[in-house]
């Protein structure tokens, strides 16, 4: 037994040194999110009444409880756990994700595995030492969580359980793609199918617990993740479940890594075409884009289903006194309730689809960085011409998800596709804006490029946070431009025109610098 | 015009590093010529101000009688250039980039393409990420093999190769000069630069130390001598031309300049010669004097 694990200990210090910033941003940001959220908590709803009547009304949004579940206690403590369990989960699982295949499947495309292999470097090493720093990345921003909520007034032992909760969605997706990481040669497809895996699950436990099926629940990691119930009863031993789900799949993960060759995966890769018919440099570009659309488009018209299902006879399921005020205030006296719940669902929505616009827009990026792109700009096509054929995707990506969407809902809900799809297609200057913000990068700062437009994405998905808890008003709220789309049903269609265009125009111009960037600078491969 | 490159006091910097520093490079229409040079030298940033992927910040640049930079879509209708480090689309097989390539290039002879697929023995079929460097060497050689084009640039293109891929790479650039196409071939593999081309020019540093035709270049630098004597030669020391002369019993080593060749043989032949071996300076050599330099 010499050996499978030597130099363990080596690679887990070369993941750290090549995280050192990662790692400790995203542990302290996180371990700072639980007390913050419930100091919000605390100042926004001072007394036990107003802490009711806001659980009330969002126990009856079925936006909410597909979002987040039920709330379990209607405590301060509970709110907090409620308000932060899925989105933990969420964000938690998807960087761990990022994060294993970064240090085990990343690494053996690049080749730069089998040059540590060659060294004193045992065949289970790198994957266990990408497991065991994102396992212990997970569980130390849970440990860290504790003391600031505690010094918030709430129990200790119920803190501690929150935090290691909030740990346990990043461990059982850090396995999840400790196995998608072992069966395809490709980085791209392994990161892909786990986080495919992780919309199911996710979308399992909104179907748990918006369609009242809550055995369905204990199917999935973000079911768990709430089962623990903080605050609410401390169900330590659900912890137990996670920890059989991660141990079971690591264990299957080093098993199927004994089973295969560095650099191949366990699903074969199949022999294509001899000859080959891409007509340029568009047709690469719709060749490279194409999986990744498809991909996406069934994505938003899965979730286009869902909402109009649950969106249906929602004007009478909804019709509680919360509901009524909360849609008052968002839209008007006599705005439709369902409305309201489409128009609060899109804002979130349109932010998933400026991310896949940002996929998009990036790729060219991508494509310069690998030095694929100096291939292809040796030959007759032009610089522009290059950008051009990668930017019609970021263009029309969001017009062909917010239409697929939009149809989708409106078809499943009301059947009145016109309507919906005119309110998701509102949100499309706004993406585009998004878009425009990587393509000025890309001709700008080609290097920052993913890292300052994911950024700016980010930024403003905690302008929604803020504007949620009413902690920013005015100058910093306006700094979003999802901010700025009119709701379209909720009475801003009666002046659309002036945002939108306003949008419009900024995007055209971020876009339009982007490229007068772009044919002046030299190209810059990564290496 | 019958320079298919021209270059003069080309200067390029990245932040304060200077990559070039008035570097000269001249590619008659015709030619293969040798681009050597130490990794870091700015062999491939020249390359790249050559495809106009980069802007020079100083100094002449001409390439097929046009601007590199404000030409470029023009230029290449006209050349076609294998990097040194060549990434693929990964889920691309070999034979559709190998198409993609040619059909931007203005399309390439489906016969060639069929036979040098063959004699580089490259499946096709294959998707680009399960290639070995070697293999996507391949694919972007084949197409660039394939393709109607007055000049080939090529960067470091048998960093990959093995041994009998060489020889084959060898005979393509071959007939690509019996075909009249023009060649840059960026190299640090001295053979492969000896054996193909009409005219060097060596870079350190971002500059160019020498330039001409390996019978120039040989000129300047000095033959290998060991011989083994009957008698004594005590002239040979005090030789102009002759350096690092050792004597070991009968046994005798020295370098010689080109000029004093005729002397030294001479002076032997005086003392009586039992063996003799002479050898020529390899690019090698030349390269250890050029770069002396630099490693002091």
């Amino acid at each position: 037994m010499t050996g499978t694990m030597t130099g363990t200990g080596t690679l887990i210090r070369l993941i750290l040194r090549r995280d050192r910033v990662l790692l400790p941003v995203w542990i302290v940001i996180t371990a700072l999110l639980p007390a913050s959220i419930a100091s919000a908590t605390t100042d926004l709803y001072a007394d036990q009444a107003a802490r009711d009547s806001f659980a009330a009304a969002s126990a009856s949004n079925p936006a909410q409880l597909a979002m987040r579940g039920p709330i379990y206690d209607a405590s301060v403590g509970g709110l907090t756990a409620w308000t932060l369990g899925s989105s933990l989960a969420l964000f938690g699982g998807l960087i761990s994700i990022l994060l294993m295949i970064r240090h085990t499947r990343v690494e053996e495309e690049t080749g730069r595995r089998e040059l540590l292999a060659s060294g004193v470097i045992g065949r289970h090493a790198p994957l266990a030492a990408a497991l065991a720093v994102v396992l212990a990345a997970n569980l130390l921003h849970g440990l860290l969580s504790m003391p600031a909520l505690v010094a918030g007034g709430l129990p200790a032992g119920s803190s501690l359980l929150f935090g290691l909760s909030t740990a346990a969605g990043g461990w059982a997706f850090a396995a999840v793609a400790a196995i998608t990481g072992q069966l395809t040669a490709s980085s791209g497809t392994a990161r892909g199918i786990a986080i495919a895996i992780g919309g199911l699950l996710f979308a399992l436990r909104s179907l748990a617990d918006t369609g009242g099926i809550g055995w369905l629940a204990w199917l999935t990691p973000f079911g768990w993740v709430r089962l623990t119930k903080p605050y609410a009863g401390d169900q330590w031993w659900v912890l137990g479940l996670i920890a059989v789900f991660v141990t079971a799949l690591a264990a299957a993960a080093f098993a199927l890594s004994t089973r295969r060759d560095v650099a191949g995966g366990l699903i074969p890769a199949r022999p294509g075409p001899a000859e080959g018919t891409l007509p340029g440099a568009f047709g690469l570009a719709a060749r490279l884009h194409r999986g990744t659309l498809a991909g996406f488009a069934i994505g938003f018209g899965a979730l286009g289903a869902l909402l109009g299902v649950a969106a249906r006879g929602l004007n009478t399921q909804l019709d509680t006194p919360q509901f009524r005020e909360l849609a008052a205030t968002l839209g008007g006296a006599e705005a439709g309730l369902s409305d309201v719940f489409f128009t609060f669902v899109m804002y979130v929505l349109s932010q998933l689809v400026a991310g896949a616009a940002l996929v998009s827009a990036l790729r060219a990026r991508a494509e310069e960085a690998a030095g694929r792109a100096e291939l292809l700009l040796s030959t007759p096509v032009g610089r522009l011409r290059w950008a051009l054929s990668h930017l019609v995707f970021a263009v029309m990506s969001p017009v062909l998800l917010l239409t697929v969407l939009g149809a989708v809902a409106g078809l499943t809900f009301d059947g009145d596709v016109a309507r919906v799809t005119g309110a998701t297609l509102a949100y499309l200057p706004a993406v585009w804006t998004v878009a425009g913000i990587a393509t000025l990068m890309f001709g700008l700062l080609p290097r920052l490029a993913a890292a300052v437009s994911w950024t700016a994405l980010g930024l403003f998905l905690v302008v929604d946070l803020l504007a949620e808890f009413k902690l920013a008003t005015g100058i910093i709220l306006d700094l979003s431009p999802f901010m700025h789309v009119p709701a379209m049903l909720l009475g801003g269609a009666s002046s659309p025109a002036a945002p939108l265009l306003g949008l419009t125009v900024v995007a055209i111009t971020l876009t339009a610098a982007g490229l007068a960037f772009l044919r002046r600078r030299d190209l810059m491969p990564s290496a | 015009m019958n320079a298919a490159v021209h270059v003069g006091g080309l200067v390029k910097s990245f932040g304060r590093a200077r990559a070039l520093d008035g570097l000269d490079l001249t590619v008659k229409t015709g030619e293969v010529h040798g681009f050597l040079g130490p990794n870091g030298a700015g062999k491939t940033t020249t390359i790249r101000i050559l495809l106009g992927q980069m802007r020079a910040d100083g100094g002449q640049v001409a390439l097929l009688g046009g601007d590199p930079w404000r030409d470029a879509t023009e230029l290449h209708r006209r050349l076609a250039y294998v990097p040194g480090d060549v990434t693929l689309w990964p889920s691309l097989t070999g034979g559709e980039v190998i198409d993609l390539l040619g059909r931007a290039r203005g399309g390439l002879d489906p016969r060639q393409r069929a036979e040098l697929l063959e004699r580089f023995e490259l499946d096709p079929r294959k998707k680009c990420r399960t290639y070995s460097k070697g293999n996507r060497q391949k694919v972007a050689l084949v197409a660039a093999f394939a393709s109607d084009v007055e000049l080939l640039i090529l960067d470091e293109p048998t960093s990959g190769l093995d041994p009998l891929m060489e020889a084959v790479f060898n005979e393509c650039v071959l007939r690509e000069k019996r075909d009249g196409r023009t060649v840059l071939l960026s190299s640090h593999i001295l053979s492969e630069v000896e054996t193909l081309c009409d005219r060097v020019s060596i870079v350190r540093a971002g500059r160019t130390v020498e330039s001409g035709t390996l019978a120039d270049l040989r000129h300047l630098t000095r033959t290998s001598v060991t011989a083994e004597l009957i008698g004594p030669a005590p002239g040979l020391a005090t030789l102009p031309g002759v350096h690092n002369l050792t004597v070991d019993g009968a046994r005798l080593r020295c370098q010689v300049d080109g000029d004093a060749l005729t002397a030294v043989l001479a002076e032997l032949a005086r003392a009586g010669v039992r063996t003799l071996t002479t050898q020529p300076p390899t690019l090698e050599e030349l390269f250890l004097r050029h770069y002396e330099g630099a490693a002091r």
